[in-house]
């Protein structure tokens, strides 16, 4: 068997649309954190002498009708987006997973815990039953802009499908051998959950983590774009595009085509990364890959490791 | 014509013609096996009907038979391969036609009955419906006349109540019924070859001779050569001309009826007939089934590890398929023999 | 029948909590949006004893739990509350903001099924041919479009640069009159009302936000159509019809009529979820459209509206459900027994 990442290597080798996956999250992140070293202008200053001008050697991407640099500020927008996304989905899976995690332990059975386990499921279909924007603005307006509500905003909307994930996980894999012999044994709830439940879990968890990022991504610059997320002159995907919305119309399309491509682009990277762990994590096109794998090793003629 | 065919065929039974329907020629099919080797689950089979002749084919589960019924058709079970061998149907080679040519001849002129068929009729469509479109489709009759083709076809399978049955959806059937439907739909079009793949197993067993005998009869009735597989060797007793004896995708005797339930000579098939009979002592001596060994023999005689006469030499060199007596072929090295 | 009634039954049963659930969270979450409506609606110049009127008069002075069991009373005499933006009722508002997202959702919605279904099929033939591996990067690309930035793509080049597209303002010309709301679906009213120009004008304004949401949104059901139809094809049932030497197409056919069950099913999800999605396509055509209206609601403390166009689009989810299971009825026979 190949260790994890080295299948993940030969992986990208073999599809290489899981390899433009890696590579755009890896070079958008590269991106953020050195954005203050290539950067060629501030991210947030505006030169009124120059504002729309069209792509050129000195403005890559141009300016914007403030006489923003689009290059910087594109550059520079990952920086917000990413954080808010990663850290929104983060806290959703860890909410939303560990109550699926005990609603799974306790949905079978007597007694109030079901009760509460219904009640709780119930709940998430109130949730998932909300438009999903109009919710996740609702909640911006009702707590206030600014960059920690959108975070909330986006573990909230997310968190029931990870409690939805963790809780079919904890259903199958308790109803396995080695989780009933375990509690046999004497292991708490806790401790099956840790041993058994977070292991197993892992890959659907990570292939979930990065899909749900890019729609977080998608998500900020959503609510940034009508103007109850981040606000300008913050560097963000979502609020540059707006900012050159009536430009559009008139011709000048570089102030909102721009970071609408990277934005897009980087949605695409993670979904990408989330596909190919999906596949990573379901035996049957595991052993699909696995096969295509070894049948290409035996055509260039290179040893065949067994199964 | 149908009647013409069929009395043309049984004297061409009867006089041994020198031109089979269909004959089967070193078949062989494989199946991708995860790395290794593709693993050979027909080793070469050569099996030929003549026009009218009822073939029987016997052997366990996982010896290849399904196999064989859906290669003869051109369509070997996912994700096998057939890796060499003819099928002559008519004289023509058919692994070679087009798949249209195939799709023609499919259903028409060679057509199948499945087992467990309430799975394999589509759940959706009224099985009137589905027996009648083979006809509308393979012999361009209207939607009038396939329909009162497949309202024959029901009496003729003897369903109760045909014309409800007409309008009915497969799970409303029991499963003997929807094995009649299924047998409707492989002789609406009076083909000539049937191939009726362990057909009744499903089913309990007065039903399963009752279907048995229809089967043989309108396949009879429509002049179809058949080629008839199950897991039970008693039934071939009833009503085929000839029968094969399959095991792990090699045929290991083959005989003319009467031959091989009175002078069988392969041991494995002794086993198969002292599984069936009421003598005790001979089941004790021949029942020897497993002795747990998965693993095939690669050289050698495949029967050899369950094998109670097994010698050295059973191990290292195949056996040869050998005429032991005239139409009675049995592939061991020590074959039986009759006083 | 009886069976059918009892079904619904139970399926009502499991409804009506539901939707009380999610008219309390939406109050409680429009409820704490800061603002004083009164204060809003009265301007900065108003003075303490009339704002404290207009408090009481709008009930705002009752403790929290008796507002909502107010606003759930005046539910069901079908009062929405009246929105102060517009000083309107809220159902009114809807009622006729509510057509124009339902028709850019529709036709958006055909689409999607048209590429979905179409690629889906195609995919599942040849699970390893070249449409198969267009439909993955399809599936994946789609997904990961931001709706309102396409939008602007599109009007890019088809209003700024082509000049083939209508300005993205509205539904219909300023200067063309409007057809007689009887659907209250552009295209349908002019036809009915046999005007050809007013169907011209809004069948090219529905051009671009159509393409917009249909493009992006056809992902699910093309995923849904494919893996249906693979198993389908790979199922007895396809390989038995092949055997019997039924044509391919016709193979195909039978397993799609199969497949259609989940196919219908996601398309009934989407259905829902696009009146909540589009927003954002409305807003970038100034769609004039209910999710335009309670996005405004929501920036400006208006709460009325937000809670009429959640209330609206959960019903309407619920209505395309219980459309889809009778739909089943039909199509599947087994379901029935």
């Amino acid at each position: 068997m190949y260790s994890k990442l080295g299948l993940i290597a030969r992986l990208a080798v073999i599809r290489p649309r899981f390899a433009i996956g890696y590579i755009i999250v890896i070079a958008i992140t590269l991106l953020a954190i050195i954005a203050p070293v290539i950067a060629p202008y501030s991210p947030t200053e505006a030169d009124s002498t120059s504002f729309l001008q069209v792509p050129s050697a000195a403005h890559l991407f141009g300016t914007d009708n403030v006489g923003m640099d689009i290059f910087s500020r594109a550059i520079y927008a990952p920086r917000i987006d990413l954080t808010i996304a990663v850290l929104g989905t983060l806290l959703s899976a860890l909410v939303g997973g560990s109550i699926g995690a005990v609603v799974g332990f306790y949905s079978t059975g007597r007694g109030i815990r079901v009760w509460l386990s219904f009640a709780v499921m119930r709940a998430a279909d109130v949730l998932q039953a909300f438009p999903v924007f109009v919710f996740a603005i609702a909640l911006v307006a009702s707590l206030g802009q600014s960059i920690q509500t959108v975070v909330l905003a986006i573990a909230f909307v997310n968190a029931p499908i990870y409690l939805r994930l963790m809780r079919s996980q904890v259903l199958s894999i308790r109803s396995m051998r080695y989780v009933e012999a375990s509690q046999v044994n004497g292991l708490s709830d806790m401790q099956t959950i840790i041993r058994h439940v977070i292991p197993n879990a892992m890959a659907p968890v990570l292939a979930q983590l990065s899909v749900n990022i890019g729609w977080g991504i998608l998500l900020t610059s959503a609510l940034s774009f009508v103007g109850a997320g981040v606000r300008a002159p913050t560097p963000e995907w979502g609020s540059m595009i707006a900012m050159g919305f009536q430009n559009v119309v008139t011709g000048q399309w570089w102030p909102s085509m721009f970071p609408g491509a990277m934005l897009a682009i980087t949605v695409f990277g993670f979904s990408l990364v989330g596909s190919s762990i999906e596949v990573l994590a379901d035996p049957a096109k595991r052993r699909e890959l696995l096969s295509d794998l070894r049948e290409r090793r035996t055509r260039s003629g290179l040893p065949v490791e067994p199964a | 014509m149908a009647i013409a065919e069929a009395t043309s065929s049984t004297k061409n039974a009867r006089s041994e013609a020198l031109s089979p329907l269909i004959a089967v020629k070193n078949l062989r099919v494989t199946f991708p096996a995860g790395g290794s080797e593709p693993k050979e689950v027909l080793k070469g089979i050569d099996l030929e009907v003549q026009p009218g002749e009822i073939v029987g084919l016997v052997g366990e589960s996982g010896a290849g038979k399904t196999t064989l019924a859906r290669s003869i058709l051109g369509l070997p079970p996912a994700p096998g391969r057939i890796s060499a061998g003819e099928v002559f149907f008519e004289n023509r080679q058919i692994l070679k036609l087009s798949e249209p040519e195939l799709r023609r001849l499919r259903g028409r002129r060679l057509s199948v009955v499945v087992p467990n068929p309430r799975a394999e009729l589509n759940p959706l469509l009224k099985v009137g419906d589905q027996i009648a479109s083979m006809a509308k489709i393979h012999l361009s009759v209207s939607g009038k006349e396939a329909r009162r083709m497949a309202l024959q076809m029901l009496r003729d399978v003897q369903i109760p109540d045909p014309e409800r049955r007409m309008n009915a959806y497969p799970h409303e059937l029991s499963g003997g019924m929807a094995q009649r439907v299924v047998i409707a739909m492989a002789l609406i079009c009076s083909p000539a070859f049937v191939i009726s793949d362990d057909a009744t197993s499903g089913l309990d067993v007065t039903v399963q001779a009752q279907i048995l005998a229809l089967l043989a009869k309108l396949a009879a009735d429509h002049g179809s050569a058949m080629l008839f597989i199950t897991r039970d060797v008693g039934i071939t007793a009833h009503f085929c001309n000839r029968v094969a004896v399959l095991f792990s995708g090699e045929i290991m005797e083959m005989a003319p009826r009467e031959s091989l339930f009175l002078k069988p000579a392969h041991p494995y098939t002794l086993m198969l007939l002292a599984a069936f009979s009421h003598s005790p002592k001979l089941r004790e001596t021949w029942s020897v089934p497993d002795t747990g060994r998965r693993r095939e023999p690669s050289a050698g005689c495949q029967y050899v590890n369950r094998c109670p006469l097994a010698q050295p030499v059973c191990r290292t060199q195949r056996p040869p398929f050998a005429e032991i007596e005239p139409g009675h072929f049995a592939r061991c090295h020590f074959p039986v023999r009759h006083a | 029948m009886m069976r059918i009634l009892f079904y619904f039954g139970k399926r009502l049963i499991f409804v009506i909590p539901q939707l009380l659930g999610i008219v309390l969270v939406s109050f409680l979450l429009v409820k704490s949006i800061p603002g004083d409506p009164a204060v809003l609606m009265l301007g900065p110049t108003a003075t303490p004893s009339a704002i404290a009127s207009l408090r009481e008069q709008l009930g705002l002075d009752q403790p929290l739990y008796m507002q909502f069991l107010i606003y759930v009373k005046d539910l069901l005499h079908g009062d929405l509350g009246t929105s102060w933006q517009t000083t309107r009722p809220v159902l009114e508002d809807l009622i006729q903001r509510f057509p124009a997202t339902l028709e850019l959702v529709t036709f958006s919605l055909l689409l999607a099924i048209i590429i979905g279904v179409s690629l889906g099929v195609h995919a599942a033939r040849k699970p390893n041919g070249w449409i198969a591996r267009l439909a993955d990067i399809y599936g994946l690309s789609a997904g990961a479009l931001p709706d309102f930035w396409f939008a602007l793509v599109l009007i890019f080049i088809f209003y700024t640069v082509l000049g083939w597209a209508p300005a993205p303002l509205g539904r219909i010309d300023m200067i063309v009159l409007p057809p007689m709301p009887i659907t209250g679906a552009l295209t349908i009213d002019a036809l009915l009302a046999g005007d050809f120009e007013a169907f011209k004008s809004a069948s090219a304004h529905l051009v671009l936000p159509v393409l917009t949401l249909g493009l992006l949104n056809a992902g699910p059901i093309l995923k849904m159509t494919q893996a249906t139809m693979e198993k389908m094809l790979e199922s007895d049932f396809s390989r038995y019809e092949i055997l019997c030497g039924i044509p391919q197409n016709l193979v195909v056919r039978h397993a799609l009529r199969n497949a259609l069950p989940s196919i219908v099913t996601i398309i009934s999800v989407l259905y829902g979820f696009l009146i909540g999605g589009a927003v954002l396509v409305e807003i970038v055509f100034s769609w004039g459209g209910a999710g335009q209206y309670a996005v405004q609601g929501v920036l400006n403390s208006d709460i009325y509206p937000v809670l009429g166009f959640v209330l609206f689009s959960a019903v309407f989810s619920l209505i395309v459900y219980i459309a889809v299971d009778l739909l089943y009825f039909l199509l599947d026979p087994r379901i029935s027994n």
